[in-house]
């Protein structure tokens, strides 16, 4: 991958906060400075409520962020309104964790994907027919699939159809959140698959978010590690779990179970002891010092900041990186 | 030895009004005496139902069970009345699942669930069964166990909440635990913590424990013997390794196949075609029949029947040889 390219999306210092009823603010997203480039896939991982999901919201601002900065082909996407913004949203896309909830069960397949074209486009009843049936077979759909509802397809194809709507605009940027997780396993290699596919194909740019490590991995390029509303690192694929950095992340490659006995058998696993804090109080300083192995005294007082290392393929946020063995 | 509990031929089935749901769809297998058995499947796959419906913890209707037996220290649970099995539910035989706040009442302490069991069955004093059940939560690692006997469902954290549940589940210490995806609802560092858990408790209690999940990773960390389901039946059984390593089903082979592993570089993921079948139309043949790559004429009109592949290594299909 060339790196020197200038990102498609880019946001910077991010915060996603809600208020809270007490008094305060959940901080989902807590300063998180990103970079999407041209053609690449790039994991969020993290575990649940670290913030990821928030984070793929507020790119793609169905949440406002309550601060930062975010660029998304150049153009300043927090300053559009209007007209503008309803234009500009076609470049962004995103396919949800649920197909049964993010498809309305009243449209046709035909109907859920020509309404997207006819917002954004001037095109005859001629042209908008043509553009669904390519986006369908795209998605692996037969022609037949146009005139049924949502109930009438298994949850696989269900996901297919909410891809092939976030895909007949062809957007530059897809953000997918959790796309796979609520399919049943032997149905989630075909959706990874299409995605990959569709990925290489069209050369357009994921954001791929999900809380499982394996999936992860299969279909990412880079990958961007989070723990309650921070990143705590970055890197490449491959660097990333041959040689992960930051505790957090050692962990967590650490307990994923692997489907093979033997190797089970044989692990030694990096266990965290203690439960992942609330984000409604998260501790001060490094967010991840409760559960740390690492931990210094410097790590309750100050919070280390995501620091790229000479390579500048990667980044990580931690004081004593470097130091262990 | 004997089995601890032994499935014979057991069909459960649902009378909805769209017709007949086949959700268990006669199954035999055994479990033994301190020994980890995976019941691993999809959803719908039967899993959950094979094990909560004999305990009679499903409404019936529509629930219908139909046939079968299904022996617990050699007396035949179905035979049973609610009484008889309701001293046997929570004593001999107890359950964990998968999203702990919904089985913890939020209304009550949990000390006063806590010692439910003990005082119901095994007749202790409330003082007493408070003094065990203390014990137990300082067992499962919560660090002031008195606190949280006087805390709310709500005030821990669904790992907390895990371990609660797992505490209230081992005061009587049961021959036989059925955990029903006891993790899923966790968090992968979290998760670890608690399938170690289980692990040394049962490593203590020559406690017996089905394990019903959809994770192929965890069932590789944890089982000792692997049930593998699909649309209501068993498609082959085995040790951990006869599953992993010497698979003779084209299903569990092209399961293993699809799913992503941490420790590999997949190019690209092989895929089983389709999706699983939706049970009320299921036919007398091989529900597989239609996704399988090995599929012959005789799988679409007939249930293969068992068919040995080692000692303990049985499974259910017409194809001789899988390579």
């Amino acid at each position: 991958m060339s790196k020197p390219q200038s990102p498609i999306l880019s946001a910077q210092d991010l915060t996603v906060y809600y208020p809270l009823r007490s008094k305060g603010f959940l901080r989902a997203v807590d300063g998180i400075s990103l970079n999407l480039y041209p053609g690449e896939v790039l994991g969020l991982v993290g575990e649940s409520g670290c913030g990821k999901s928030s984070l793929g919201r507020a790119l793609m601002r169905l949440h406002e962020p309550t601060s930062g900065t975010l660029s998304v082909l150049g153009t300043d996407f927090l300053s559009l309104k209007g007209s503008k913004l309803r234009e500009f949203r076609r470049n962004i896309q995103m396919v949800f964790q649920d197909p049964y909830a993010s498809l309305n069960p009243r449209m046709t397949v035909s109907d859920a994907l020509s309404e997207p074209l006819r917002a954004h486009f001037r095109l005859t009843n001629q042209e908008i027919t043509k553009k669904v049936a390519k986006t369908l077979e795209q998605v692996g759909l037969t022609e037949q699939a146009r005139y049924k509802y949502p109930h009438e397809f298994s949850g696989g194809q269900r996901q297919r159809i909410a891809i092939a709507r976030a895909l007949v605009l062809d957007p530059k940027v897809l953000i997918a959140d959790e796309p796979v997780s609520s399919l049943d396993v032997s149905v989630q290699a075909q959706v990874l698959n299409l995605l990959k596919e569709i990925q290489k194909n069209t050369g357009l740019s994921m954001l791929f978010i999900s809380h499982n490590l394996s999936v992860v991995k299969y279909i990412s390029d880079r990958i961007a590690v989070m723990y309650l509303g921070k990143i705590v690192e970055t890197a490449n694929r491959d660097e990333l779990f041959e040689k992960p950095q930051h505790p957090y992340t050692q962990a967590l490659i650490s307990a994923v179970p692997i489907p093979d006995p033997k190797l089970e058998r044989e692990r030694k696993r990096i266990m965290l002891t203690g439960e992942l804090p609330s984000a409604e109080s998260p501790p001060k300083g490094c967010a991840f010092h409760t559960r740390c192995p690492w931990v210094v005294p410097r790590c309750l007082e100050e919070r280390p900041k995501l620091k790229e290392d000479s390579s500048g393929k990667r980044a990580v946020a931690c004081f004593e990186v470097g130091k262990r063995p | 030895m004997n089995p601890l509990l032994s499935i014979q031929d057991y069909k459960a089935h649902f009378y909805t009004r769209r017709g007949i749901v086949k959700a268990v769809n006669g199954i035999t297998y055994d479990v033994h005496p301190g020994q980890t058995l995976a019941i691993v499947g999809e959803s719908g796959s039967g899993k959950s139902v094979s094990q909560l419906s004999y305990l009679g913890l499903l409404p019936s209707p529509p629930l219908k069970i139909t046939g079968g037996q299904v022996l617990f220290e050699g007396n035949d649970l179905l035979k049973m009345g609610e009484d008889q099995l309701r001293k046997i539910r929570g004593d001999k035989i107890s359950m964990i699942f998968q999203e702990p706040m919904t089985s913890l009442n939020p209304y009550l302490k949990i000390g006063s669930q806590m010692i439910e069991p003990l005082v119901i069955h095994r007749k202790k004093s409330k003082k007493e069964a408070w003094k065990l059940a203390t014990q137990a939560l300082e067992r499962v690692g919560l660090s002031r166990p008195d606190q949280a006997m006087e805390s709310y469902p709500h005030e821990f954290s669904g790992g907390m909440r895990q371990r609660v549940m797992i505490a209230m589940a081992l005061t009587t210490e049961p021959k036989l635990l059925i955990a029903d995806e006891p993790t899923t609802a966790l968090d992968v560092t979290v998760q670890a913590q608690i399938l170690e858990l289980l692990k040394s408790i049962q490593k203590e209690n020559e406690m017996a424990m089905i394990l019903i999940t959809h994770d192929l990773g965890v069932v590789a960390g944890a089982a000792d013997e692997v049930v593998v389901m699909y649309a209501g039946r068993v498609f082959e059984t085995g040790s951990v390794d006869d599953i992993f390593y010497r698979s003779q089903h084209p299903y569990t082979r092209a399961l293993l196949r699809s799913t992503p592993r941490l420790d590999q570089l997949e190019k690209e993921l092989p895929v089983i075609p389709g999706s699983p079948p939706d049970l009320i139309a299921v036919t007398e043949g091989c529900p597989f029949y239609d996704r399988c790559s090995y599929q012959k004429e005789i799988c679409k009109a007939e249930f293969p029947r068992e068919s040995s592949s080692g000692a303990n290594h049985k499974r259910f299909c017409h194809v001789e040889k899988i390579s």
